[in-house]
């Protein structure tokens, strides 16, 4: 049979985004940019306006005069009419909704005492997934764009090989060894509870797998990750992300509550947020509202966060394993020929991209997702591109400017590392530069002096290129698959799944929560 | 799936060598 159904809407959708790149080009959009402060997707809106609108235009032309004979040809490019109107509604929700809903997250902070776009994981993530589902269930996915949807499970996959090029081995000898134990004890438990729990219950095992990485590890992106692994349905990542999100919001208001009733300290509360809550927008959400004035408690809960992501690998490991054999079920096989046989491929390849980043050909090796330390004069003295001479070093004013304010800080430490500055014009040292971070977030200096503090920063703190792009491309193809996936969930499959995932879901996150919170209080002191 | 995931690894490589070469 013939696949390409013939449709004017593929040339449409191809002028719509060509007009939309020309105009932001010709600054007709300006103001529209300005107000959702999206200047700095100009670059991107561009390149990929005009890359899929004239993908579009041509194939859409093409396909509109030329008859389409059955073949490889005709079934490949049945998919490109889809694959723009996923596009399409995934510039809507990268560079209008998700702007949008930030600055209304931050418009009704005043009132509402919190940011209700940070706390409910309001971002492209979700509100791809979001957009797909209304789609499907208020107006239907139109018939020329269906085989294109299929592709979505690709773009998924694709993210997760290239996520693995954001981690490399120089930030695991970081991590502290206490870190790596209590996490190491919570999540591989609570990963193995879920998988234990949801196979006594016969629940399905792609919906248990999801779930299980979902709880166990860091929310969203590992339910996400471990999704394709377990061949888990479009409703399943739907339902865990659910969970998840609706767990981590009580977490988040709860966790400030009980610490300080319990007058724990600040590493000690670091170490339990980071360990109990599932999110890392809502870790650090947690860790703020416990300390707002001062970034200790926010730098052990991030310590945290960082070594839970770490373990996603492993757990996607063990979850394919896990599932090949639970698939293969009580039959006598050789499992090490079926792992052979079954082993998700794309897993190797988030590994093979590991190692890659772990040489050092993508970023400095001491970069922490391409963010790396440098204060030689090799950058703080360099020439911008039309020969001009740039130096990052503190001028005088500035140092006037910090020294009538150096009376204002009372500790010791941060007292040092303000000297050390001011005589070296740089920051020296990583370990200053934290400590001068948090000078800057308690507020305790002029609004000059802060300002002069923020210069100093990020005169010494980079970011790799090549690790920058590679996060917007991971952000790109999990936007398109997201919302993909989203359009694949009807009311009727949700139905379907019940609601034992989110009972599961919730009990094991308060076993973890109340769990965590007896080991950091036992283990935990204020130093690490 | 083997397919879908051989098609994935290869465009994720490619990507890689364009943004190794080109960033």
């Amino acid at each position: 049979m013939v696949y390409t159904q013939r449709t004017p809407w593929t040339l449409i959708m191809g002028v719509i985004m060509v007009a939309y790149a020309y105009l932001v080009q010709s600054g007709a959009l300006e103001v529209v940019i300005k107000y959702l402060g999206t200047g700095r997707h100009a670059g991107e809106m561009l390149t990929l306006g005009y890359t899929f609108g004239g993908i579009a235009i041509l194939i859409g032309l093409w396909q509109l005069i030329a008859k389409a004979a059955e073949g490889h040809v005709d079934y490949y490019l049945s998919t490109i009419g889809g694959v723009i109107f996923i596009m399409l509604v995934a510039f809507i929700v990268k560079w209008g909704l998700d702007p949008q809903m930030a600055q209304w997250g931050r418009a009704a902070q005043p009132a509402l005492g919190f940011n209700f776009a940070s706390v409910m994981n309001l971002n492209y993530v979700v509100m791809g997934i979001v957009a797909g589902i209304v789609i499907v269930n208020v107006f239907k996915v139109p018939g020329w764009a269906e085989n294109g949807v299929r592709l979505s499970r690709l773009g998924l996959k694709t993210g997760v090989i290239l996520l693995g090029a954001l981690y490399s081995f120089a930030e695991l000898q970081q991590l502290g060894k206490l870190s790596i134990v209590l996490i190491g004890i919570f999540v591989l438990g609570s990963v193995g509870l879920v998988l234990w729990w949801g196979s006594r219950h016969n629940l399905p095992n792609s919906m248990t797998g999801v779930l299980s990485a979902g709880v166990g590890v860091c929310g969203v992106s590992a339910a996400v990750a471990a999704a394709p692994v377990v061949q888990a349905k479009s409703t399943e990542i739907a339902y865990t992300i659910g969970t998840i999100l609706l767990f981590g919001v009580i977490c988040m208001f709860l966790f400030p509550i009980v610490g300080k009733a319990l007058g724990m300290g600040y590493i000690t509360f670091g170490a339990w947020a980071g360990t109990g809550i599932l999110n890392s927008a809502q870790v650090a959400g947690a860790a703020l509202a416990f300390q707002p004035t001062g970034i200790e408690t926010l730098k052990v809960a991030e310590i945290f966060n960082i070594t839970r992501v770490l373990f996603l690998p492993i757990i996607v490991i063990w979850l394919a394993i896990w599932y090949v054999k639970r698939e293969v079920g009580a039959q006598k096989v050789d499992v090490g020929q079926v792992l052979v046989s079954k082993f998700p491929v794309f897993v190797l390849g988030f590994i093979l991209m590991f190692l890659l980043s772990s040489t050092g050909i993508f970023a400095p090796a001491r970069h922490y997702q391409g963010s790396y330390f440098d204060n030689s004069d090799k950058v703080m003295i360099r020439k911008d591109r039309s020969g001009k001479e740039i130096n990052n070093y503190l001028k005088d004013p500035d140092l006037e400017v910090l020294k009538k304010d150096a009376a204002k800080i009372t500790r010791d430490d941060q007292k040092t590392a303000l000297q050390r500055l001011i005589e070296n014009k740089k920051l020296m040292s990583i370990e200053d530069d934290d400590t001068l971070r948090g000078v800057v977030n308690a507020k305790i200096l002029s609004k000059e002096g802060n300002a002069v503090l923020t210069k100093a920063h990020r005169a010494v703190r980079h970011t790799a290129a090549k690790i920058a792009m590679f996060r917007d491309l991971i952000a790109w193809f999990f936007t398109f698959g997201l919302i993909g996936l989203g359009m694949q969930i009807t009311m009727a499959s949700i139905k379907q799944a019940g609601g034992q995932p989110l009972v599961i879901g919730s009990v094991v996150g308060v076993i973890k929560a109340v769990g965590s919170l007896i080991v950091v209080l036992l283990l935990v002191h204020e130093t690490i | 799936d083997r397919h879908e995931d051989s098609v994935a690894l290869i465009l994720a490589l490619v990507i890689a060598l364009l943004v190794y070469l080109f960033v």
